[in-house]
């Protein structure tokens, strides 16, 4: 055994009643290596990592994980036994509690206790420590729900190295992250290579694995595709195999025309709902056409989120600057003022924000449209499945029916139900919140063709993305904000991402004229 | 695990569908079949005492008062609130309803005719219990204040306004017609027999209607002889009812009044917009206001329905003891959740039903009434009741986690 490999998996398969989701899977993995694994939804990524985390136990799985010579057997407590073997897994949506402290939550369920007391002052000591030696700069005494997602990440991080990690599994750190912090997360992985963890690094964004990874293994469909240092490969080669197919274009060339102006935007002001001496919208004006894709790019904390739930009714008082649909000036209140004037917002969060998960795909598409179907005593049920089949085969939705809960489906085609629902109630605006996070790269090209399509037929779009890429294959135009303002909007003839950069961290030397 | 399923098919035509709506009824059936047990258990313990027509219209016209209070219940939790005071509200509802047949209409009207005195105590009753819903629709939907605090305070309130109107006495309320309400029976009893076929009639249309329906939007149908089939299982199990409580007296009036409700309020929550909205509110506040959906009014309108729900409960409960009295309605509001909860609705919101509130009602009485067949003293039912509660929910739970 070549004591440079840490974990192998030998010939591993998963079944699931009616679905393999892992088919005998084999690869290694060295020490102290960042190792990226990719895949589409569905490729058995976290199957695969559920194994070693301990969720399936060993003996629900065939074939063998090899870890550190021995075979790793997960049976009584598997998940903690996971943990003291040296395995950490950070998830992909957080799991702190946010009313206590940081130093709280690295230690929580194993507090220095001294006669059944807790040792406060060695519980922050030690987290100062901890933090300290993998350099992660978070304030030990901060309540958690006051830090950003980049410093709640990196005090998930510290939690996994305070058990003595010696594997830590990152799934999709980046999802939630703006460049600045993935950035910072790339410096603190690096370090944690210093000191000899090996991190197993699980993401949709490929470009990270080129700027972090030493090798890749690609899954598709519950196979090793490949695994390869990241040197031998390139991106097309990373989409091709991952996908099944060549993938020439990651944006869909659309066929769009910009029409007239719909919405105008005038020196938007708003309060912030939760602090009322606080401004979240800081005097924003832009404008948008019809059948135009208008790209919204700036830093997490840059207000983006902010200004299209403002617009959306559904933030803080609107203190000043006007709101124009098609020239005439309107108000909004609420939601439901938004709908009537032709906004819809698919939301950033989808769980949270944009679905009731317990319910059928058909309720959940049907929600907001209800009035489309219904008189004040009845819904006309067979009209209302009728319109609702349609999108959702427009879209391309794959579901067994359409009374299946909304909580089974994949997350691209969540986010198509959320679409669904959205375009149902026919938007004259369509605002789309970050509309391809955490979606896989088949299903995010569907969605960028579903957006083309729509702004073919005229509806104009506002789209805020993380990724800059994204916003520069999609948009007509881009506006940049930082710190709750507008600071610029570029043609996309114009737009590079330094410029953008330089716009979303106000380094810019030389204003960009507003267009 | 690659998505293998393909496309959306919105009919449920398949052998396999089926199955799967087999399986998320699982948690219905598994109750009803709960209460076959119960009810046979009962019967070869009580040598058959328990399942004469007697005791079997009994059990039904046992539930009425509780099972009344959880439908609206059931709205509530959906939506993810609770109502502690609707077992007090009933009752105030009841004493009042007491003190007007007894007192008021004597001297107020004393040449009155009873159906005029009776409507009007009937009005009243239910005029009280919705004021009282709008007043709690009013603070916890729009001034926000949490349901749980809002109706316990509701309940010390109206135990006090029960003192209040007492003054710590009994108030006779059986004069004749308004005792029908809740001791009543349909007579003659080829009413009873002729209720079940307008009934059954009915469902054939409704049926049918759904069918024409289907098809114009262009949807397949399920082969006709299934639907009738089932339609017809329905109708058979109503003439089978009648035709047992005809043994005894009749069909039983509260009974019917309890059937219509919850016939209305099983629609109200599956067809209609409110009731999409309760449900929605209760998976996921967030994205129902985000989906243009008022909280603030829904929740109001629940809270309406609910006090409306405990005007009926009480007005049946003043009727069916004959009295008002100080302790009347204590504890209902637990009975009525604990039927919603042995009847599958969600503590957490979102998920409930009105029928299965029903099934659970009439587990509680079946098991109340049981064990007074067979003499176990009071102290033993509660014993036995809430070892069984306990019981039944954790095997419900348990069937869902092998579901998942």
């Amino acid at each position: 055994m070549d004591n440079n490999v840490i974990l192998e998996f030998k010939n591993v398969t998963k079944k699931f009643p009616g679905i393999t989701a892992l088919d005998d899977v084999s690869f290694s993995i060295r020490r102290g290596e960042i190792h990226g694994i990719c895949g589409e939804n569905g490729a058995g990524k976290s199957t695969l990592m559920k194994i070693l985390a301990g969720v399936y136990p060993w003996g629900s799985y065939e074939g063998q994980v090899i870890y550190n010579g021995n075979e790793l057997k997960l049976v009584d407590r598997a998940i903690h036994q996971a943990t003291q073997e040296g395995i950490a897994i950070v998830y992909q949506e957080l799991t702190l509690v946010p009313s206590i402290t940081v130093g709280e939550n690295i230690y929580l369920g194993k507090e220095p206790v001294e006669f059944g007391v807790i040792n406060w002052e060695k519980l922050y000591a030690d987290t100062q420590q901890v933090l300290e030696k993998y350099q992660l700069d978070v304030p030990p005494r901060s309540i958690v729900r006051h830090l950003g997602v980049g410093k709640m990440q990196m005090t998930e991080i510290a939690k996994a190295l305070a058990e003595n990690a010696q594997v830590l599994i990152l799934d999709e750190p980046t999802s939630a992250l703006a460049e600045a912090e993935i950035d910072q997360l790339m410096e603190i992985l690096r370090g944690l290579k210093q000191h000899g963890v090996t991190c197993i690094y699980i993401s949709h964004k490929l470009e990270e694995f080129f700027k972090i990874t030493d090798s890749v293994t690609v899954l598709r469909d519950g196979k090793t595709v490949l695994t390869k240092p990241t040197k031998q490969l390139n991106l097309e080669t990373l989409v091709s195999s991952m996908v099944g197919r060549e993938m020439k274009e990651r944006f869909p060339k659309g066929n769009r025309k910009p029409g007239e102006v719909i919405l105008e935007v005038e020196d938007l002001h708003a309060l912030d709902p939760g602090d009322p001496d606080y401004e979240s919208v800081k005097g924003v004006s832009f404008n948008l056409r019809r059948g135009e894709i208008l790209g919204i790019a700036g830093l997490m904390g840059s207000g983006r989120t902010e200004l299209v739930m403002t617009l959306f009714g559904e933030y803080g008082k609107i203190t000043g600057g006007t709101i124009k649909m098609q020239g005439r000036e309107i108000k909004i209140g609420s939601a439901r003022d938004a709908m009537k004037n032709g906004i819809s917002l698919v939301p950033e969060d989808r769980k949270q924000h944009g679905l009731v998960l317990i319910q059928s795909i058909l309720r959940n598409i049907s929600l907001a449209n209800l009035d489309q179907f219904a008189t004040l005593l009845q819904i006309n049920d067979a009209a209302e499945l009728k319109a609702s089949t349609d999108f959702a085969r427009s879209l391309a939705i794959k579901a067994s029916n359409l009374n299946a809960p909304v909580d089974s489906l994949s997350g691209g085609n969540q986010q198509k139900v959320v679409i669904s629902k959205w375009l149902m109630s026919q938007p004259k605006v369509l605002i789309m919140d970050d509309p391809t996070r955490g979606i896989d790269v088949g299903t995010k090209y569907e969605i960028y063709k579903i957006m083309n399509d729509l702004s073919e037929k005229g509806i104009a779009i506002i789209m805020i993305s993380s990724e800059l890429e994204e916003v520069l294959g999609m948009s007509d135009r881009v506006m940049v904000m930082r710190e709750d303002q507008s600071v610029g909007t570029l043609d996309i003839a114009e737009a590079t991402e330094e410029k953008i950069m330089a716009l979303a961290t106000g380094v810019a030397t030389q204003p960009i004229p507003e267009r | 695990m690659s998505t293998t399923t393909t496309t959306v098919s919105p009919t449920k035509s398949s052998v396999s569908q089926i199955g799967q709506q087999i399986r998320s009824n699982l948690q219905t059936y598994a109750l009803v079949l709960a209460l076959i047990i119960i009810w046979f258990l009962f019967f070869f313990l009580t040598d058959g005492i328990y399942l004469s027509a007697q005791n079997f219209s009994n059990l039904f016209r046992q539930m009425t008062i509780t099972a009344v209070l959880s439908v609206g219940m059931v709205l509530v939790i959906v939506a993810g609130h609770i109502d502690l005071s609707v077992g007090k509200l009933a009752g105030f509802v009841s004493v009042v309803v007491a003190y007007l047949q007894a007192y008021t209409w004597h001297t107020l009207l004393p040449d009155a005719p009873a159906w005029l005195t009776t409507s009007l105590s009937v009005l009243a009753g239910l005029a009280i219990g919705t004021l009282y819903g709008v007043i709690h629709g009013w603070i916890i939907g729009y001034l926000r204040v949490p349901s749980f605090i809002t109706t316990l305070a509701s309940m010390w309130i109206l135990n006090g306004l029960i003192l209040i109107r007492t003054g710590g006495k009994t108030i006779p309320a059986n004069q004749p017609l308004f005792s029908f309400i809740a001791q009543g029976y349909l007579k003659p009893l080829i009413l009873g027999w002729i209720l079940a076929v307008v009934i059954a009639v009915i469902l054939f249309i409704l049926m049918f209607n759904g069918r024409q329906r289907r098809l114009k939007y262009g949807f397949t149908l399920a082969p006709l002889y299934q639907d009738i089939l089932k339609t017809a299982f329905l109708a058979a199990l109503i003439f089978g009812y009648v035709g047992y409580v005809n043994q005894y007296q009749g069909v039983q009036i509260p009974v019917l009044i309890l059937a219509i409700i919850a016939v209305i309020f099983s629609y109200i929550s599956n067809n209609t917009k409110f009731g999409r909205y309760v449900y929605a509110i209760g998976g996921n506040r967030e994205a129902a206001r985000l989906s243009g959906i008022s909280i603030r009014q829904n929740t109001f309108w629940i809270f309406v329905w609910m006090g409306f729900l405990a005007g009926v409960s009480g007005i049946i409960m003043a009727s069916y003891v004959g009295y008002g009295t100080i302790a009347a309605g204590g504890g209902y509001e637990l009975f009525a959740i604990a039927a919603c909860i042995l009847g599958g609705t969600s503590t957490l919101g979102g998920i409930g039903t009105i029928f299965g509130a029903m099934i659970g009602s009439q587990i509680i009485t079946s098991l109340t009434n049981g064990l007074q067949i067979m003499n176990v003293p009071s102290s033993w039912q509660y014993v036995v009741s809430g070892a069984v509660l306990v019981v039944a929910v954790y095997v419900d739970m348990a069937l869902k986690r092998n579901r998942g």
